[in-house]
C-alpha cells in the first residue's frame, strides 16, 4: 500500500515534471528569441549612440545633400516718365530704376551646406534679364570657417564672392528688403550692392554687449572700383548693439570701403568712366520695437544709413566728348525708413532717400556728369501682405525727383516667394 | 593713441573673463527653469525668449549674438522650432556648443515627439517634420530632460558634479511626488472636450487625457480665417459639451474672443511657459491645472 503510493507519486511526479519541462522548453525558446531580438535592438541603439553621443536625431541620407532654396521674385512696374536719369552720379546698370510692365526680378537659386566640421559653403546664382537676354549672375559663391575650425570663439573667415559686411543693407539678399527697390545711396554708390571677389575676417568681441569688428580685402573689380583690372580694395567695419528694454533692440555701425581703379576704371552704360581713388564711408542704424512684446504680431523697425564718397581721379563722358577731366570732390547720400507690422500678415512702410551731388568741374559742365547743383530725392511708401514665412506680395508707390523738374511717379506690384530650404534671416 | 587705449580698456573692462560659473544659454524659459533646478547656484542661466514671445518668431538680435559666445551649454527645443534664428547664433558660438557636441542639447532629440506629419508639404502650414516641438508640458518629458541636463553639467563642470547630482535627485523626487498630486487632481479633466488656438498644449492634453477636438488655426501657424472659424462654430454647435477655448498668452485673442462670444464657451489663456507669475516649473504646472479645474 505504502509502496504503491510512493510509486504512484513517483509516476505522477515524473509526469508532472515532464509536462513542466515541456512547457518551459517552448517558453525558453520564445524567451531566447525575444532576448536575441532585444540584444539586436540594444546593439543598434548603442551603435547609434557611439556614432553620435549627444544627439539622437536620425540622419537621413538626403540630409547630406546641400540644402536648396529658390526665390521667385516678379514685378509689375508703371512709371509716369519715360526716362529716369541721375545726372552727376554716373550710376551703374543695377542702380537704374528697372523696366516697365511685367518683369522678373532676380530669381535666386541657393545651395548651401556644411562642407565638413570646419567649413561651410554657399552659392547663390541669380537669373536676371539684361538686354533682352536671360543671364546667370553669380551673386555669391563663398566658403567660410565654422566654429570648429579652431579660431577664437566669434571669429570667422569668409572667402570667395559674397555680399560683404558694409553698412546695413549690403549683406542682405534683395528678397529680404522691405521695399521693392534699394534706396538712392545704394543705387548711386554701390550699384545696388558690393559683392566683389575677396576675403573677409570678422570677430565678435568677448564683451557683454554686442561688438563686432571686421575687414576685408578684395580684387577691386566691382562697382565703385575698376572693371577687370583689379588693383585691389579693402574694407573695415565696427558694429555695436544691444537691448534697450525687453521689447527694444538696436544696432549701429560704421564702415569704410576704399580702393583704386587704374587702367580700365568704372564704366557705365552711358559711357561715363572714372579712373582713380574712391573712399566710401558708411554709418548705419537699425532699431526694432515690438509694442506687445511679441514681434510675431506687431513690430516697428526704423533703419537709416548715411554715405559719404570721396573721389580723386579723372572722369570722362565719351558720349559728351568731355575728355579726361580731373576730379577731386565728394558727394553724400542718406535714407531713413520705417516699417510697421500692424497685423501678423500686414506691414506698411515709408522711406525717404536723398543724394547730395558734388560740384561740377568746368570740363564736365553740360555733360551727363553735370548735376547742375541739383540733389536727387525719392519718396517711397509700401504696403505688403505676408501669407506665410514663404510668400509676400507688395504694392509700392515711389515719387522720384532725380533731376531738376523731373517728377516720376512709380507704382510697383511685387511678389516674393521662397521654395525649399530657407535660411534664417539676419538681424 | 590715447583714444585707442581708452577703447581697449573699455572693451576689456566689460568683457567676461572673470565669469567662473558655467553659462547656460537656453532658447525658452522652461529650459532655463529646468537648468536652474539642476544647476542651482553653480550656474548662470539666460533665456533668449520670454513668456510673451512666440519662440518661432524672434530675431537673431545683437544681444543674443553677444551672449551665445559665452555659452558653455545650449539648451533649446530643436525640431525646427528655432530654425529662423538659432542657426545664425550657432555660427557665432564656441565649438563646444555645435550640433552633436556636449554643449548642444536639443530636448526634442531625447523624447518621443507626437503629431509627426505623414506627408511633408508646405501647403499644410508650418509643418514640423520632426513632430510637435512643444514637449515640455508632459511632466515625464521634464524628468528625461532633467537627467540629460545633469549628465551634461557634470561633464562640463566636473568640480560641481556632486552638487548637480544632488540637485537632480532632489528635483526628481519632488517632481515625481508632484506628478502624482497633479494626476490625482486632474482626474476630473479626463475626457473633457476643448478647442485650442494652436497645437501648443498637445503634450499636456495627451498626459491628462483631454480631448482636443479642433484648433482655431486652420493649419499650424496659419492665422484663423473667418471662413474656417464659421466651420468651427458649426462644429461647436453640434457638440454641446465643449468646456474651453484654450490659447497660449502669446496667441492673438480675437479668434477665441469671437468664438467664445458666439458660443458661450469659456475661453482660457493657459500659462504656457515660465514667466513672472510662473517662477518655476512646479508653479507653472500647479497654475495650469488649477486654471483648468477652477473654471470647470
Amino acid at each position: 500500500m505504502y509502496n504503491k503510493k510512493i510509486g504512484l507519486c513517483a509516476i505522477l511526479a515524473v509526469l508532472a515534471s515532464n509536462s513542466a519541462f515541456a512547457v518551459s522548453n517552448s517558453e525558453i525558446n520564445s524567451l531566447k528569441k525575444r532576448l536575441l531580438k532585444l540584444e539586436k535592438q540594444i546593439e543598434k541603439r548603442e551603435n547609434k549612440l557611439l556614432n553620435n553621443e549627444f544627439t539622437r536625431r536620425d540622419i537621413l541620407s538626403n540630409e547630406f545633400n546641400p540644402s536648396i532654396g529658390l526665390i521667385l521674385n516678379g514685378k509689375y512696374n508703371t512709371f509716369s516718365k519715360r526716362t529716369s536719369e541721375m545726372p552727376g552720379f554716373g550710376i551703374g546698370h543695377e542702380g537704374e530704376r528697372g523696366s516697365e510692365n511685367f518683369s522678373l526680378g532676380e530669381s535666386e537659386l541657393n545651395f548651401s551646406s556644411n562642407i565638413d566640421d570646419k567649413f561651410f559653403g554657399s552659392l547663390t546664382a541669380s537669373i536676371v534679364r539684361e538686354d533682352g537676354e536671360d543671364k546667370i549672375e553669380l551673386e555669391e559663391a563663398f566658403v567660410s570657417t565654422r566654429p570648429e575650425f579652431g579660431l577664437p570663439t566669434g571669429m570667422a573667415i569668409k572667402a570667395g564672392r559674397a555680399l560683404w559686411n558694409l553698412g546695413y543693407l549690403n549683406e542682405h539678399h534683395a528678397h529680404t528688403d522691405d521695399f521693392a527697390n534699394r534706396p538712392l545711396p545704394y543705387r548711386a554708390f554701390l550699384n545696388r550692392a558690393f559683392n566683389d571677389d575677396g576675403a573677409q575676417i570678422s570677430y565678435i568681441l568677448p564683451t557683454n554687449f554686442y561688438a563686432e569688428i571686421g575687414g576685408g580685402s578684395f580684387r577691386g573689380d566691382d562697382f565703385p572700383f575698376g572693371n577687370g583690372d583689379g588693383v585691389g580694395s579693402y574694407s573695415a567695419y565696427l558694429r555695436l548693439g544691444g537691448d534697450i528694454s525687453q521689447n527694444q533692440n538696436f544696432r549701429i555701425g560704421a564702415s569704410i570701403l576704399s580702393g583704386e581703379a587704374k587702367n580700365a576704371g568704372r564704366v557705365n552704360e552711358e559711357n561715363i568712366s572714372f579712373i582713380g581713388e574712391t573712399d566710401l564711408y558708411v554709418a548705419d542704424l537699425r532699431y526694432n520695437f515690438s509694442p506687445t512684446g511679441n514681434a510675431k504680431n506687431q513690430e516697428i523697425t526704423i533703419q537709416g544709413e548715411y554715405f559719404y564718397r570721396d573721389e580723386t581721379g579723372k572722369y570722362e563722358s565719351t558720349e559728351d566728348a568731355t575728355g579726361k577731366v580731373n576730379f577731386d570732390d565728394n558727394s553724400s547720400g542718406w535714407y531713413v525708413q520705417t516699417v510697421y507690422k500692424f497685423l501678423p500678415e500686414f506691414r506698411i512702410g515709408a522711406r525717404y532717400s536723398e543724394l547730395n551731388s558734388p560740384s561740377t568741374p568746368v570740363g564736365l559742365s553740360g555733360s551727363h556728369l553735370d548735376a547742375d547743383s541739383y540733389d536727387p530725392k525719392s519718396y517711397t511708401a509700401m504696403i505688403d501682405w505676408t501669407n506665410s514665412e514663404f510668400s509676400r506680395v507688395r504694392l509700392q508707390y515711389s515719387h522720384d525727383e532725380l533731376a531738376r523738374n523731373h517728377h516720376d511717379n512709380q507704382f510697383t506690384l511685387q511678389y516674393i516667394m521662397s521654395l525649399g530650404a530657407h535660411t534664417a534671416h539676419k538681424y | 593713441m590715447k583714444i585707442k587705449i581708452l577703447i581697449i580698456t573699455i572693451f576689456f573692462s566689460f568683457s567676461s573673463y572673470a565669469n567662473e560659473k558655467a553659462y547656460i544659454f537656453t532658447c525658452e524659459p522652461e529650459w532655463k527653469a529646468l537648468a536652474d533646478e539642476i544647476g542651482g547656484k553653480n550656474i548662470e542661466s539666460f533665456s533668449a525668449t520670454n513668456d510673451k514671445q512666440d519662440p518661432h518668431h524672434i530675431r537673431a538680435k545683437p544681444s543674443l549674438i553677444a551672449k551665445i559666445g559665452k555659452a558653455d551649454l545650449l539648451i533649446c527645443t530643436g525640431a525646427d522650432l528655432e530654425i529662423g534664428w538659432l542657426p545664425l547664433l550657432l555660427e557665432k558660438g564656441s565649438r563646444e556648443i555645435q550640433i552633436g557636441k556636449i554643449g548642444n542639447l536639443m530636448t526634442t532629440d531625447f523624447v518621443e515627439t507626437i503629431e509627426k506629419p505623414e506627408t511633408i508639404d508646405r501647403s499644410d502650414g508650418d509643418v514640423h517634420p520632426h513632430g510637435n516641438p512643444h514637449i515640455h508640458l508632459d511632466p515625464y518629458n521634464i524628468l528625461t530632460i532633467a537627467g540629460e541636463i545633469n549628465k551634461r553639467l557634470k561633464i562640463i563642470d566636473p568640480e560641481n558634479a556632486k552638487n548637480y547630482q544632488n540637485n537632480h535627485d532632489n528635483f526628481v523626487r519632488k517632481w515625481k511626488k508632484s506628478i502624482k498630486i497633479w494626476e490625482n487632481k486632474a482626474r476630473k479633466l479626463k475626457n473633457i472636450k476643448i478647442i485650442s488656438h494652436h497645437k501648443s498644449f498637445s503634450y499636456l492634453f495627451k498626459w491628462l487625457n483631454i480631448n482636443e477636438i479642433a484648433t482655431l488655426e486652420p493649419k499650424p501657424g496659419i492665422n484663423p480665417t473667418p471662413k474656417y472659424l464659421k466651420k468651427i462654430l458649426e462644429l461647436v454647435r453640434n457638440n454641446n459639451d465643449i468646456k474651453y477655448i484654450i490659447r497660449a498668452p502669446h496667441d492673438r485673442e480675437n479668434a477665441s474672443n469671437w468664438l467664445a462670444k458666439k458660443s458661450n464657451i469659456k475661453e482660457l489663456a493657459l500659462p504656457f511657459t515660465n514667466g513672472k507669475n510662473n517662477a518655476n516649473l512646479f508653479i507653472l504646472f500647479d497654475n495650469i491645472i488649477l486654471k483648468l479645474l477652477r473654471n470647470l
